[in-house]
């Protein structure tokens, strides 16, 4: 199946906070009252209950004028993605539609994928069972899969009334993401297409209209070299010493049998055994 | 089994510190092995129901690195005189240290070999010994950044896991071999029961360790088994 891309421009964007009550909606998720930021932001980034966070920054350009910068924020669903690297359970994979989701039946909550998001979007919510007992669940936005595998668009994107998002095929939305970079160059010479290849590339790419880090996001996001190491190296690595020493202490068994039929095989220096 | 036959004479070898000390590294070890495993690959999954669910398994694997980390200071306090010996032998490295890998590697496959003189620790036990207090670092070390990662910088959580996996994979392995000795390895075996009673017969501890054997011979802690054999002939 192909490749299915959300595409974000920026510029278009006039913060009306749509997308995150549309997402909020559609995935009953519940409200999070935060304490006051020191701007119009409601929370300071994307939760475990808040998948989808416009972000609002005052900033100066470089001839000094004041821009106000809004950004839709939400999980990239990485092609490359580290949280599906470190996944001990394979609950974290990725959809027909090559975006990233969680098996919220094989998440045990152990927080590894928390820890190794470059974007930090990965967070774990804290359930009660039955029985009052507290448990976790790694939660983060879905791309809202279940209405793409109905032939409908996210919820953010279908309730966007500037158009400032559009969901479609990745040559589509990357051809839409050129074009419209081209048309402001002009107003904003830092203006780029943000779609990271330290993670193999991004099914959310964006249209920004300054630098990556003028939104908060990282310049050169890649998945951790450590999850490489310990994932690709450390843990094959530990998985085959295992299998090589038991192999090597079967062979010992066997050899000590075969070659040490008494159960004598040591002799001293100048002077006979004493068994 | 072993046909090796003892007189009966047994010497002591460890001090109950030691012993407890052991026990606790020893029991705590393969819990924390047991609990993690479901984490470490999915072919142990089935030990969710087993320990309480998963987060079960993640409650008695941090109540169990907690009792991991009390060995030492259980052998150092009860114990510090054997604690500071080990740690000696441990920087002590001589030819005869060497010359004891080519014979164990004899002994291990069942060949003819000859006792290389060795101290209290023989050059296994060391190394050994080597192994699992840097692997205990690596192991514990790290263990603390994954349990608490809002008090560490992002980058050292994630090295953390990586630390982990490293130092449990190599900690693993040396344990494997180490309990191949001393439970099923006839040669060896006397040794296992004395890390739990702290007594092993006389004659396996002088083939075993001799120059410890006769160091306490000579203090006349232990009973000098050569006088005793040439009495018996000569009677």
């Amino acid at each position: 199946m192909a490749d299915y891309i959300k595409y974000v421009d920026v510029t278009k964007c006039d913060g009306c906070r749509a997308c995150m009550v549309a997402c909020k909606n559609w995935n009953d998720l519940p409200a999070e009252p935060e304490e006051f930021q020191g701007s119009v932001q409601s929370h300071a980034n994307v939760t475990a209950n808040t998948w989808n966070v416009l972000s609002f920054i005052e900033h100066e350009d470089s001839k000094g004028n004041l821009d106000y910068l809004f950004r839709h924020s939400s999980c990239f669903h990485c092609s490359d993605a580290a949280c599906v690297k470190v996944c001990p359970e394979e609950a974290m994979h990725y959809t027909d539609f090559g975006t990233v989701n969680v098996d919220s039946d094989k998440c045990v909550g152990c927080g590894y994928c928390e820890q190794n998001c470059p974007f930090d979007v990965v967070q774990l919510a804290t359930y009660k069972d039955k029985n009052g007992k507290e448990y976790k669940k790694a939660q983060k936005c879905t791309m809202c899969v279940d209405r793409i595998e109905e032939g409908m668009q996210p919820a953010c994107v279908t309730t966007c009334h500037t158009d400032a998002m559009e969901f479609g095929t990745k040559e589509e939305m990357i051809k839409k993401a050129e074009k419209r970079l081209s048309e402001i160059k002009d107003k904003y010479p830092n203006a780029m297409i943000y779609n990271p290849e330290g993670v193999g590339g991004t099914h959310t790419i964006y249209v920004l209209a300054e630098k990556p880090s003028v939104y908060g996001l990282p310049e050169k996001p890649k998945v951790p070299t450590s999850a490489v190491v310990w994932k690709d190296y450390a843990q094959p690595i530990g998985k085959m010493m295992l299998g090589a020493t038991s192999m090597a202490l079967v062979g010992a068994f066997v050899s000590s049998k075969l070659f040490n039929k008494e159960g004598k095989g040591h002799e001293e220096d100048g002077g006979g055994s004493h068994e | 089994m072993s046909k090796t036959q003892y007189s009966g004479v047994k010497v002591k070898r460890f001090s109950k510190g030691f012993v407890i000390a052991h026990a606790v590294n020893a029991i705590s070890f393969f819990a924390l092995y047991i609990t993690a495993l479901p984490m470490y690959t999915e072919w142990f999954d089935w030990l969710y129901p087993v320990l309480g669910g998963p987060e079960g398994a993640r409650l008695l694997h941090r109540i169990f690195a907690i009792a991991f980390i009390t060995p030492t200071f259980i052998w150092l306090i009860m114990d510090p005189k054997g604690f500071l010996r080990w740690g000696k032998e441990l920087v002590t490295w001589k030819k005869r240290d060497l010359q004891f890998f080519t014979e164990f590697v004899k002994e291990l496959f069942g060949f003819k070999f000859k006792h290389v003189k060795q101290t209290f620790f023989n050059a296994g036990e060391k190394i050994n010994s080597i192994i699992q207090i840097l692997t205990a670092i690596l192991i514990i070390g790290s263990g603390f950044p994954m349990w608490f990662p809002d008090l560490f910088p992002k980058a050292v959580v994630q090295w953390a896991y990586v630390a982990h996996n490293i130092g449990f994979g190599l900690a693993i392995a040396v344990v494997v071999g180490h309990i191949y000795l001393s439970v099923i390895h006839k040669n060896s075996r006397p040794g296992y029961t004395g890390v739990i009673t702290g007594e092993v017969p006389a004659e396996w501890a002088k083939d075993h360790y001799t120059e410890w054997y006769e160091e306490e011979v000579k203090k006349g802690n232990f009973p000098d088994l050569d006088k005793d054999k040439n009495k018996k002939k000569g009677a």
